[in-house]
């Protein structure tokens, strides 16, 4: 399977870990990403100021991997949302679609509306599939607590991303329990990280953060995993500067890292040293934690096979 | 011709002098800081001798061997500009010092050197032709740019006509050399040992046909003895010194061709190449054609400093910021990859892309006055930058372009009108990295206060009329029956105990407003711009009201509103 990798503005220039361990996840599979120099920016970052200008970037984004014959996959919820709604918007509004058409055919391109968008996370669950990351696992967490951000924009409005049951969200707790981590459930799972507001009202912001942060910690999770490169900005760079001294911080762990290290891939690969909030002793407790493939439940029920 | 080219060289050192001076004086932002240019200079000279005597003087080989010398960066960029810039930049150096630096240099350097011998006679061919074929690739890549972002000023245009000028001339000159009557005489008299009158004309007919003379004694069809006898007069006493005309390849064709044109015009040629040459010695320092001495000094700087250092007002990147905006080529590689690239298309503002922002800033930087409406331009051009850092990791000169940018974004926001773009999300980046701090929050201050005079607040209101429902595309807050889920479950309205104080209005009382037909005071409340976006309440809303969706519309019309002055 071959699909053009959308990495936006963020990762490639402060999340560089986030695309080499997905890549490094996804290559297991069979899944080769390929990479579209033209891309542009998804158009999020100027949606509070013009809507059209919002649309647009996306439109062309999507004509560029359609000039290739490939479908796209994104890493972050806010590039995933835009090029949804860019979608949702040319079906709906044909004059629109014409009007934006006009413009691509400067540089020869066309939008049809022909190339799938996908989250990484769709690609893991529906084309490999959990049975198949079952395979191919060498090692299970034993014992490791997490929690989830999901994220706004990859959810709502469930119209627009059709990524997953937008109010009991199952696809990353699948995920993470196939890695043998338990998801938990906490307050923060399915609410906003703050980013949206960061520059913008910066207070404002840091209270959804630490609010996120103080919650995770209370559940008693050892771990936050984003699944979107704003999330993971504001909870592991961010976090750091909002956090006042004295307040307990948490390590933050991509879901592709998590998943990396339960594939036997090594963790210099993985990146995880570059997330701001992991330290060694992190990574040799994620190490520690490391047992064989094989779900806990059928060892018991093996074993009591054969006390009986 | 001698004082000519004294004069000339005068003008390059003035002008390599006078350029140099502007790296260490000005510079975007330079008027928060109190410096002068000894100290500018001494700092520069304390950084490059503390690289020199350190380990990253490493880095700075590596660079110039990469960067420099087989220009990596280009390379990665586009094979076909490599290609063009590399035929350009390696065939005129090679011209330089087999031809271009006089008889005495070459002698120096190559100790079998004779401009009429081989290799010689057929390299400076080779290296013309490899200038030509470079400029043939710059020119059609620069007309056959398909959606023209980036201009083509005349500076652009300039470089490549002065340079292709001085190809063409030397190429005329040569031409004209080898068919001048009046060329041949001379060399004849000079070095040829030519007896009789007979011999004479053998050799003249042997040149005319064999080497592209015009001659009026000769004319075809030569005698084929004669050629022959020529032949071996020229074997005696020319050859050792003059390899056969055909060796220059280029020029020798184009003399079969233009030879009766130009045979006459040899010494006239001549003033004109070396006036060409020496016009454009003189005008490279004040021109792009500066680039050859910058894009080394930024490469290297590049190399060993990086741009991923947090953005600081220092002395140390005033100077790297000059250095950088001289070594600018105008070559538009950073805008063809621009993350904004479509923003530009909405906004039609040139100042979007990065290499149009850096030909303003290089005035500003200079200190010079800039129109209003063009400052306002590139204030907004500066802000509409997503901060994918991508111009810096491919600029081909290595220049800095995100410290510049930053810079100049927040020296520009201090001064200019309130800008309404702060209000997008191009302002996370900006916040995450902690920089300017400060003169951020005093930016969005400006915004603020312009929001307090063009709209009004619920509070300030004494009654509330009723009206028909306008001004919004987006109709679903027509269903809305005030359950109040949406602010029941916002987790903006949850962080307040008193939340309608802060927030101006409350999500329910804003799809209410809407309905009575208050757009204008839902459109001034503080709560649109503290929603977090999360679209939790759009989710919920029982009755369908795409309530986050409005909020964006109604966010767009505040800054049309703000940025037409209150017209709209």
């Amino acid at each position: 399977m071959k699909l053009a990798f959308f990495q936006g503005c963020n990762i490639p220039i402060r999340i560089e870990q986030y695309a080499t361990s997905l890549e490094a996840v996804l290559s297991k599979f069979g899944v080769s990403l390929v990479e579209i120099k033209e891309f542009t920016c998804c158009g999020y970052p100027i949606r509070n100021v013009d809507e059209k200008s919002y649309i647009l970037p996306s439109v062309r984004n999507i004509a560029l991997a359609e000039a290739e014959g490939l479908d796209i996959l994104v890493a972050c919820n806010c590039c995933f949302a835009s090029l949804q709604k860019a979608k949702h918007m040319m079906e709906r509004l044909p004059s629109l679609k014409a009007e934006v058409n006009e413009i691509l055919d400067k540089e020869g391109l066309v939008y049809h509306g022909t190339a799938q968008i996908k989250h990484f996370l769709t690609v893991l669950h529906e084309d490999v599939g959990i049975e198949q990351i079952k395979k191919v696992l060498v090692n299970r967490y034993t014992e490791l607590n997490l929690s989830v951000i999901q994220g706004c924009h990859i959810l709502r409005p469930r119209e627009v991303t059709t990524f997953d049951d937008s109010f009991v969200p199952k696809i990353t707790d699948n995920l993470v329990q196939v890695t043998g981590a338990r998801s938990l459930d906490w307050q923060g799972k399915l609410e906003c990280c703050g980013a949206a507001l960061s520059g913008i009202n910066n207070e404002l912001s840091a209270a959804l953060l630490n609010e996120k942060v103080d919650r995770a910690i209370e559940a008693g999770a050892e771990y936050l995993t984003p699944v979107c490169a704003y999330c993971y900005l504001q909870f592991d760079t961010a976090q750091a500067n909002m956090r006042a001294s004295g307040q307990q911080s948490i390590p933050v762990l991509l879901y592709s890292q998590l998943l990396g290290l339960v594939l036997g891939i090594d963790e210099k690969q993985l990146g995880i040293e570059l997330n701001s909030t992991i330290n060694s002793r992190h990574i040799s407790h994620l190490k520690s934690i490391l047992g064989p493939p094989v779900e806990e439940k059928k060892k018991r029920k093996k074993k009591a096979k054969t006390t009986a | 011709m001698k004082l000519i080219l004294a004069l000339a060289f005068i003008i390059f050192l003035v002008g390599l002098v006078i350029r140099g001076k502007s790296w260490f004086s000005g510079g975007v932002g330079s008027q928060t800081i109190d410096t002068s240019i000894i100290q500018r200079f001494s700092l520069a000279l304390k950084s490059v001798f503390g690289t020199l005597f350190s380990s990253k003087v490493i880095n700075a080989l590596t660079t110039f061997l990469t960067d420099i010398v087989l220009q990596k960066r280009l390379f990665q960029k586009s094979i076909g500009r490599w290609t063009a810039h590399m035929l350009i930049f390696t065939g005129f150096l090679l011209l330089l010092v087999t031809h271009g630096l006089g008889e005495g240099v070459s002698n120096a350097l190559f100790s079998d050197y004779y401009a009429t011998l081989q290799p010689y006679l057929s390299l400076r061919n080779v290296f013309a032709l490899m200038v030509l074929v470079g400029l043939g690739i710059a020119i059609y890549r620069r007309v056959s740019d398909k959606p023209k972002r980036v201009q083509s000023y005349t500076s652009d245009w300039l470089a490549i006509g002065f340079v292709g000028a001085i190809i063409i001339t030397g190429i005329l000159l040569e031409s004209s050399k080898i068919s001048s009557y009046s060329y041949y005489q001379g060399m004849v008299e000079e070095y040829g040992d030519v007896s009789d009158e007979q011999e004479a004309l053998a050799l003249e007919t042997y040149w005319a046909s064999e080497h592209g003379l015009i001659s009026e004694n000769v004319t075809k069809p030569y005698n084929q003895e004669l050629v022959e006898e020529g032949r071996a007069v020229s074997e005696n006493s020319c050859i050792e010194c003059h390899s056969p005309t055909s060796g220059a390849f280029v020029s020798f064709s184009l003399a079969k061709v233009i030879g009766p044109l130009v045979s006459k015009g040899d010494k006239f040629l001549y003033v004109v190449h070396l006036l060409t040459c020496f016009g454009f010695l003189a005008w490279l320092p004040f021109s792009k054609m500066f680039h050859i001495v910058s894009v080394p000094v930024s490469l290297l700087i590049n190399g060993v400093r990086g741009f991923k250092q947090p953005v600081e007002a220092s002395e140390a990147s005033l100077n790297r910021q000059m250095i950088g905006l001289s070594a600018c080529t105008h070559c538009g590689s950073c805008s063809e990859l621009c993350s904004s690239l479509m923003f530009y298309e909405s906004f039609q503002n040139d100042f979007i892309l990065p290499s149009e922002k850096v030909q303003l800033l290089k005035k500003v930087a200079e200190g010079e006055t800039i129109p209003t409406d063009t400052k306002e331009h590139l204030q907004k051009g500066l802000y509409i930058c997503t901060s994918c850092d991508r111009c810096s990791t491919i600029c081909p000169s290595g220049i800095n372009l995100r410290e510049l940018f930053i810079t100049a974004r927040y020296s520009l926001l201090a001064e200019g009108k309130p800008e309404t773009a702060l209000l997008s999300h191009f302002s996370f980046p900006l916040a995450l990295a902690q920089n300017f701090v400060d003169d951020h929050l005093k930016a969005l201050k400006k915004v603020e206060e312009q929001f307090k005079k063009l709209f009004q607040k619920l509070s300030d209101l004494s009654k509330l009329t009723i009206s028909r429902p306008g001004g919004l595309d987006n109709t679903s807050f027509q269903s809305c029956y005030t359950c109040q889920r949406c602010t029941n479950i916002c987790p903006v309205v949850r962080l307040y105990d008193d939340p309608q104080e802060t927030l101006g209005m409350l999500p329910h009382q804003i799809i209410f407003s809407l309905g009575v037909g208050k757009t204008e005071l839902a459109a001034g409340s503080q709560m649109i711009w503290s929603c977090s976006t999360c679209y939790l309440c759009q989710e919920h809303c029982p009755n369908k009201v795409e309530l986050t969706d409005i909020f964006y519309s109604l966010k767009n019309s505040a800054i049309k509103k703000i940025d037409t002055g209150g017209d709209k």
